[in-house]
């Protein structure tokens, strides 16, 4: 039975974009970099004093007359980096709040077209085995705790990824996850696109 | 009100949200805001509780379960969606901002929310869609129930430990994705639908939905042939439960789903029947929701009239009280709107996930514990959308 699948596997042949090697082969228009000039009316504030906050814009569209998005991917912050994890990235994933899209774009980066796992990308079920704590979301009440307690349980060294506009600045939702000065990545987008998250996890490895 | 009465039960159970006891055709105002509700279950001698979640990678969200259990079988579980439960401010925004966050409840199934959402608002102000807006609003739902149901279908072959067709539907899913990123410009419908407007643009969807379906069909087939993955499914989680919603009512032959019985987006036009099946497990579960894949690309074949559009505009005022109901891809989403000049006043949401929990629990009675994550993925219920609270 299963040599079946393992056929099928390899009768349609290799489907893996060269990315993020190669330019990305779909970018959204939404997210990616805005580029514009002038104060506008934006819900999150991300636009102040002419310059664009990407970790506070989700990407609404309501400044569309002024900044325009350019399909460029590259909206993360990487602010620390760890060359061990090169061999080997293990994320541990954590959902503090939200509504679901984000989960579902960094699952995508395993599927076909980005394939992680070629990168020595992985998830691990356990925060014991994790080296990055990936954030989705904003703070909630009832999962404080279970944030505090993942992140202890994971062995040093250690790093912590925000991904997603609640995540890092709460968006138009509630309360962002941590404080932005813990993070150690931080991945815009409402939600990211998976090239932003995979672009932006391979850096954390000093990429 | 066009759809909707307030008064005695009149149609089926959708659901409470608040002091709303929601049925298909009415809305009953009671006191206690519990009343449909799971059982309450006490331990019994000889039996632990295992507690699985809320975090834990092997779950897409966060999650509590409690087990109870004498060893491997399964006498009851008590779901906790409350662990993220987000407290989302609405109440005083402009129709606008509570648009943005009405599309983040559910993030995966932003359009029936948002669609919702835009059509209890058009409702209270009385506003008239033409039909070039309601056939592209069904395309943009079938489209996102496409994806929706590639999803789960997904999810359900991961715990099977098929690995090569679960791959291969991450594949179609994210081309999905990409065909929503091309029509909307976002690969979640965000910022693509208004009061009264939409922003899409229906160019080249068809020829690429057709590759994508094609590839489905032949993985479906595979997926049949294989003893091992229809063991693992079938008898596994039977759930027959008279307030079942959505793909988990039709697999237990019931013959439920909005597209039929609410006036909100009317298929009147469209040739459109259930997918039934009888089994009620996890398998029929599977069939209902991968037959719907082939009827959805169908739906959007013969819709006509589909334009381009390209403004999600929207400038709101009036008062009133309006209420629409849709099918999502997990079942009946209703929602309901008071408006004072062109502000939210009030806003209630009831999710279809909210009645399948209940059911979930019912069902899982009985299996053991390697069944259990089949059995909840094939439900396709989403957290996000009942642990919120609307302010
Ligand atoms: S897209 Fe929306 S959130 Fe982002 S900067 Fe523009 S107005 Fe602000
Ligand atoms: S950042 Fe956007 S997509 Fe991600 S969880 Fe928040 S609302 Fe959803």
């Amino acid at each position: 039975m299963s040599s079946i699948w393992f056929l099928e596997g390899i009768r349609k042949g290799r489907k893996t974009e060269k990315f993020p090697k190669a330019s990305p082969k779909e970018p959204p228009l939404w997210p990616s970099r805005l580029e514009g000039k002038g104060e506008v009316d934006c819900p999150t504030n991300a636009i102040d004093n002419n310059a664009w906050d990407s970790g506070k814009c989700v990407f609404c569209r309501r400044c569309e007359q002024s900044y325009k998005p350019s399909l460029d991917q590259d909206i993360f912050t990487v602010k620390d980096t760890n060359q061990l994890f090169r061999k080997s990235f293990y994320l541990y994933k954590l959902d503090s709040g939200s509504c679901g899209a984000c989960n579902v774009e960094l699952g995508t980066i395993f599927d076909p077209q980005y394939d992680a796992n070629r990168l020595n990308i992985f998830t691990t079920n356990t925060p014991r085995h994790a080296d990055a704590i990936v954030v989705m979301g904003v703070m909630t009440d009832g999962m404080k705790e279970a944030l505090q307690k993942a992140y202890e349980a994971m062995p040093d060294p250690k790093l912590i990824i925000a991904l997603g506009t609640c995540a890092i600045s709460g968006g138009v939702i509630g309360k962002s996850a941590l404080p932005r000065d813990q993070y150690n990545v931080e991945i815009s987008g409402c939600p990211p696109s998976p090239y932003t998250i995979l672009k932006a996890i391979s850096r954390a490895r000093g990429d | 009100m066009k759809w909707y009465k307030f008064g005695k039960p009149s149609g089926r159970l959708i659901g409470q949200v608040d002091e709303f006891i929601v049925h298909s055709d009415s809305i009953l105002e009671v006191e206690d805001s519990t009343a449909v509700k799971r059982v309450n279950y006490h331990k019994v001698p000889g039996e632990f509780v295992f507690a699985y979640g809320p975090s834990t990678g092997g779950l897409m969200e966060s999650v509590g379960f409690d087990l109870f259990t004498p060893g491997e079988l399964i006498n009851h579980v008590d779901v906790d969606p409350n662990f993220k439960k987000r407290t989302l401010q609405v109440k005083g925004k402009s129709v606008q901002d509570a648009l943005l966050v009405v599309e983040r409840i559910n993030g995966f199934h932003s359009v029936s929310n948002s669609i919702a959402f835009a059509s209890a608002v058009e409702d209270a102000l009385g506003i008239e869609i033409s039909d070039e807006i309601r056939h592209t609003r069904i395309l943009m739902m079938e489209l996102e129930r496409i994806r929706s149901h590639l999803e789960v279908v997904k999810r359900v072959c991961e715990p099977a430990g098929f690995g090569v067709p679960s791959n291969q539907i991450g594949y179609l899913r994210e081309e999905v994705s990409r065909i929503i990123s091309r029509a909307t410009g976002h690969r979640f419908f965000f910022s693509s639908n208004g009061v009264g407007t939409v922003h899409f643009n229906a160019n080249g969807i068809v020829p690429a939905l057709d590759k994508i379906v094609n590839e489905f069909d032949h993985i479906f087939r595979g997926l049949l042939q294989s003893k091992i993955f229809l063991n693992r499914l079938q008898n596994n989680g039977r759930a027959h439960h008279p307030n079942l919603l959505g793909p988990a009512a039709r697999a237990s032959g019931l013959s439920v789903d909005a597209r039929m019985d609410s006036g909100t987006i009317s298929y009147k036009d469209i040739d459109f029947n259930p997918v039934l099946q009888e089994e009620a497990d996890s398998f029929a579960r599977f069939m209902v929701r991968s037959r719907e894949i082939f009827q959805s690309a169908e739906i959007i074949r013969s819709l006509e009239n589909v334009g381009d559009f390209k403004s999600a505009d929207i400038s709101v005022s009036g008062s009133g009280e309006g209420a629409a109901r849709v099918e999502s891809p997990q079942g009946d989403l209703f929602y309901y709107v008071n408006l004072e000049d062109g502000v939210v006043e009030d806003l209630k949401m009831v999710s279809p996930s909210y009645m399948n929990i209940l059911a979930f629990e019912d069902s899982i009675v009985g299996n053991i514990f390697t069944d259990f994550h089949f059995n909840w993925e094939s439900f396709g219920i989403w957290v996000s959308e009942i642990g919120v609270e609307i302010r």
